[in-house]
C-alpha cells in the first residue's frame, strides 16, 4: 500500500471517488452541474430489427430504453430506417459531444 | 479495517473514473475480504441504487439512474411485463357494434366512412390496431374474430393513406368493463387505434 502515500495521487482520486458512492442516482451529475433527471430529452433509436428506443444524451450520459406500448410490446414505427437515430437528443448537457 | 477502507475507496475511485473492466482487474490483485464476511452474517453485500423515474413522450416511466460517470435506463414495467403508463396514446376506440354486425368481420357502410374520416382527419405517423371481444363464445373463436376486424379496420386505414405499424387481434383477455353486464359486455367489444407519434 505504499503507492498510495502520495498526497497528489490522493488528491486525484479524491476528485474521482466524490462521483463513485452516491446513493441518489436520481440527479444528473456531470462536471458542468446537476440537474434532475426527469428532464432529459429524449430521441428515437431504431435497431437493426427496426424497432424504436428512447435515445437521450445528456453530453456526460447517454441512456437507451425500450419504446413500449400499452401492452408491453415493442413499438416498431418504422418511422427511420434501422440502424438510425433522430430527434434532438443532444441537448441534455453542457459539455460538448464529439463521438 | 484501515487497509479495507484503503481499498473500497481505491476501487470506488477507480471505478467511477474507469468502468467495470477496471474493477475487475483491481479485484484480482486485492481481493476486498470482508465481503466474504458480510455475507457470511447474512447482510446484503452491494451498493444500493435509488432510480428516478423519467417519463418518455408517450406517457410511460423508465427507471433512470446517474451513479456520476455512468448513466443507466430500463421500462417500467408491472409483474405482467405491462409499461407503467401516466397517458395512454390511444387516440381511437372504435365500439364493434358501429362497425360491424355480430360476429361478422365486414365492416358497414357507416362504420366504413367513419373510419376513413378518422384516419384523413389524424396525424399520427403510424398507427397499431387491436381487436377486442367480450367473452361470449370461445375463446379462440374470438382471437380469430377480433383479429379479423382489426384487419378489416386497417385495410381501411392504409385505404386512407394512413401507416400501419401492427394489427393484433386479442379475443377477449382484455376486457376494459366486466363481462356480467349487457353494458360491460358492450365496451369490451371494440377495436383500439393506437397512435404512434
Amino acid at each position: 500500500m505504499t503507492f498510495i502515500k502520495s498526497g497528489a495521487t490522493i488528491a486525484a482520486l479524491a476528485l474521482l471517488a466524490s462521483f463513485g458512492n452516491i446513493a441518489d442516482k436520481t440527479v444528473d451529475r456531470q462536471f458542468g452541474g446537476s440537474k434532475p433527471l426527469t428532464q432529459l430529452k429524449a430521441g428515437i433509436w431504431v435497431d437493426p430489427d427496426g424497432c424504436d428506443h428512447w435515445i437521450i444524451d445528456d453530453g456526460a450520459e447517454g441512456y437507451l430504453s425500450d419504446r413500449l406500448d400499452k401492452y408491453g410490446k415493442p413499438v416498431c414505427s418504422g418511422i427511420a430506417p434501422p440502424t438510425m437515430a433522430i430527434g434532438d437528443f443532444k441537448k441534455g448537457g453542457d459539455i460538448p459531444d464529439f463521438l | 479495517m484501515k487497509t479495507g477502507m484503503v481499498t473500497r475507496f481505491l476501487l470506488n475511485a477507480v471505478r467511477g473514473a474507469l468502468g467495470g473492466l477496471a474493477i475487475a482487474a483491481i479485484a484480482t490483485v486485492a481481493p476486498n475480504v470482508s465481503l466474504a464476511a458480510q455475507k457470511d452474517q447474512g447482510k446484503v453485500v452491494g451498493e444500493r441504487y435509488i432510480p428516478g423515474i423519467w417519463v418518455d413522450p408517450d406517457g410511460c416511466e423508465h427507471w433512470v439512474m446517474d451513479d456520476g460517470l455512468e448513466g443507466y435506463m430500463t421500462p417500467r414495467v408491472n409483474r405482467q411485463g405491462i409499461p407503467v403508463c401516466h397517458r395512454v396514446n390511444l387516440c381511437g376506440v372504435m365500439n364493434s357494434d358501429t362497425l360491424f354486425a355480430t360476429d361478422s368481420a365486414r365492416l358497414s357502410a357507416t362504420g366504413r366512412n367513419k373510419l376513413i374520416d378518422f384516419f384523413k382527419k389524424s396525424q399520427a405517423f403510424s398507427y397499431i390496431i387491436a381487436g377486442h371481444t367480450d367473452s361470449r363464445a370461445s375463446g379462440e373463436y374470438n382471437l380469430d374474430l377480433s383479429l379479423r376486424r382489426a384487419n378489416a379496420v386497417a385495410r381501411i386505414a392504409k385505404k386512407a393513406g394512413a401507416r400501419i405499424t401492427d394489427v393484433r387481434g386479442y379475443g377477449e383477455r382484455m376486457p376494459v368493463a366486466p363481462n356480467t353486464t349487457a353494458a360491460g359486455m358492450q365496451k369490451n367489444r371494440r377495436v383500439e387505434i393506437m397512435c404512434i407519434r
